[in-house]
């Protein structure tokens, strides 16, 4: 008896755990649930946890990533307003958020997220084409505040594909969008390496002339400055020797007392002075105090 | 009720033989192996839910397609955990502590690895080489430049549900961020700002940018920004020409160096000169003033003496000095008288002319 009450039990069990399997299912967090019956769309499930259900093949379980998915568009080709070829591609944040609208316009391939983005990709294609036409390239290159409207832009961009999600009813929301890549036609980036070029040798012969112009400019500064100070520090000392003179004048007065003696004893300097070094004198007998030896060839030989 | 007749008939209906005996026997064997098989898969199938976590991640117990926990305390530390076996319970794991790294997928040139290992990513392209859209990578510049520029940005994740739950691949979404910063950014940066004359601000600026994209108000992925790298570099078909320009600028700023050189050792070399003038003219009205000075005082220590006698002072101070001229001079020539009474006559030739320097051969 009791291996049958196991064995019943055991049987109860597997039968809950089949009808469980048959009954419910399980709904992630992450998840969104379309369930149709007999084909047909009844209800779709946010709410995470388990939920009934009727058994296969009377309803069947949709499931989709209700995350945000990342997509980025083709690098396409669009004419600025000014008629520059600019190429372009966003990538864009979108997520299911009406699993009932979205389950009968994408859910007929095998990877309706896949559906979804090429949907996406055909709509940015147009709202990027229309944006970059309205606009000048400088409003995408140009320093801030002079005109660049990169996140305007974009604001643009996103504004189009929202509307157009919305009008359509495709059950999806586009949460951000940003520019990916901005790119030149590969035959316009050579013409762009030209003019590159150009600038760089121009800015080469700058720093050069601008360089040499200026190194000359310290040059004739620096001489300028230096005959400035000679020329000053000449007139100062000419009048530092003036003073000298004056002041020497007063000491000067002095020799009027005896204006002879004077003049004797200047004389006698200057005759001292001027013979001080490697001088030849010749004298002849009347020259004082050589004329001593005329007066002794007389006097001793009387 | 009936088991009674069936145990009974039993006996007879089925002789017990040899053979269908060993059967049974192999069978019960057989079915012992069997459950014994049995208990030990539910008890595979029970220990299933142990996972560990390491020292750099979390996980999170998914139940019923709900997270366990809210917020914080859903996350799972560092150990050993159990989940009840799916698919009641799921596990996900999620790096967290760990610095994420992400590197910009738009910008940089083609290039693998090893060439940069190499150093062969530095050769320089004809300048006639253009640029492929599809295959190389560069950022436009606000003023229509084309350079090439790449960040590193490293990140922690700091809400790792909304990480999992929000998004199907958020490193993915911080990388277009990443892509977006950059192109931004370089979009309001002139070449030479973003190469050379303001690198620091171009990475503020992708930093800043970055981290408002990714930030609760745009993107809201959860994760803080640590740090951000960016290497910017001219077209390799370029390379020549934008070296050329910094070379030139060295060059002037070594001539300017050596003009300030010149200027500084011009200038101090007059200043010193006309300060010694000064000082010469200084030295020199002092020596005559005092020169004067004690002239005149001799002057006056001597007046007395000469008005005591003046022929004899004249007379005596004359042959004083004299004699002291003429012992300083080198020659001394003495003319005596002829015997017609007056002095012999002295011929001198004057050489004054220096001697000629061509001589006949």
């Amino acid at each position: 008896m009791k291996r049958n009450v196991l064995s019943i039990a055991v049987g109860a069990l597997l039968i809950f755990i089949v009808g469980l399997l048959l009954f419910v299912y399980q709904v992630r967090k992450s998840e969104v649930v379309v369930v149709t019956r007999f084909g047909k769309p009844t209800r779709d499930v946010v709410e995470p946890g388990p939920h009934w259900r009727l058994p296969w093949p009377i309803e069947n379980i949709h499931r989709f990533d209700q995350r945000v998915q990342n997509f980025e568009d083709k690098f396409t080709e669009g004419l600025t307003a000014d008629n520059f070829n600019l190429l372009t591609s966003v990538y864009v944040g979108w997520q299911i958020t009406n699993a009932a609208e979205f389950f009968p316009r994408f859910a007929g391939g095998a990877e309706p997220i896949a559906e979804a983005e090429k949907t996406l990709d055909r709509m940015l294609g147009n709202a990027k084409a229309a944006v970059v036409g309205k606009h000048p390239l400088a409003d995408f290159l140009s320093p801030v505040g002079e005109g660049n409207k990169f996140v305007d832009i974009e604001k643009e961009i996103l504004g189009i594909v929202e509307s157009q999600v919305q009008a359509n009813n495709y059950g999806l929301k586009i949460v951000f969008l940003g520019v990916k890549k901005l790119g030149l036609p590969e035959n316009v980036t050579q013409q762009v390496f030209d003019r590159m070029q150009s600038e760089r040798k121009v800015l080469t012969e700058r720093s050069q002339s601008e360089g040499e112009a200026e190194a000359q400019r310290i040059h004739s500064e620096a001489d300028r400055k230096a005959q400035e100070l000679l020329a000053n520090a000449e007139s100062e000392a000419t009048q530092i020797r003036g003073k000298g003179e004056a002041e020497a004048a007063k000491s000067l007065a002095e020799f009027q007392k005896n204006p002879e003696l004077a003049n004797f004893i200047f004389r006698l300097n200057a005759l001292e002075n001027s013979l001080k070094d490697k001088s030849t004198l010749i004298f002849d007998q009347r020259t004082p105090p050589f004329d001593l030896f005329r007066g002794v060839s007389t006097n001793l030989v009387k | 009720m009936t088991v009674e007749p069936q145990n009974d008939l039993r006996p007879p209906e089925t002789p017990v033989d040899a053979g269908s005996q060993a059967l049974s026997e192999a069978l019960r064997s057989s079915f012992s192996i069997v459950k014994f098989v049995m208990l030990l898969l539910v008890a595979l199938f029970l220990a299933s839910g142990v996972f560990t976590v390491g020292p750099q991640e979390r996980a999170i117990i998914i139940r019923l397609g709900k997270p366990l926990g809210e917020g914080e305390k859903a996350l799972l530390g560092p150990g050993l955990h159990y989940s009840l076996p799916y698919p009641i319970d799921e596990y996900v794991k999620v790096p967290i502590t760990a610095i994420q790294k992400v590197r910009t997928s738009v910008g940089w040139f083609a290039v693998t690895p090893a060439q940069e290992v190499s150093g062969e990513d530095r050769n320089p392209l004809p300048v006639t080489t253009p640029m492929d859209p599809q295959v190389d990578g560069y950022v436009l510049t606000a003023d229509n430049n084309i350079v090439h520029s790449r960040v590193t940005l490293t990140y922690h994740i700091a809400d790792p549900i909304g990480f999992i739950f929000n998004f199907v691949n958020a490193s993915n979404a911080v990388l277009n961020a990443l892509d977006n910063a950059l192109i931004y950014a370089a979009s309001q940066y002139k070449v030479d700002d973003i190469l050379t004359r303001d690198v620091a601000g171009f990475k503020e600026t992708v930093r800043k940018r970055v981290a408002d994209v990714v930030s609760r108000e745009r993107q809201d992925l959860g994760i803080v920004v640590e740090d951000c790298q960016v290497e910017s570099r001219s077209p390799r078909q370029l390379q020549d020409a934008f070296a050329n320009v910094l070379k030139a600028e060295v060059t002037r700023n070594k001539v300017l160096d050596e003009a300030r050189i010149y200027e500084n050792a011009t200038v101090n070399r007059a200043s010193a000169d006309a300060q010694s003038r000064i000082n010469a003219a200084e030295s020199e009205r002092a020596r005559l003033v005092n020169d004067i000075r004690s002239q005149a005082d001799r002057f006056n220590d001597i007046l007395p003496k000469y008005r005591a006698n003046p022929d004899l002072f004249v007379q005596q101070r004359l042959a004083e000095t004299l004699g002291r001229v003429l012992t300083n001079a080198q020659d001394k020539i003495f003319l005596t008288e002829g015997h017609d009474g007056r002095p012999k006559e002295l011929r001198l030739l004057l050489n004054r002319e220096a001697p000629k320097q061509e001589s006949k051969p």
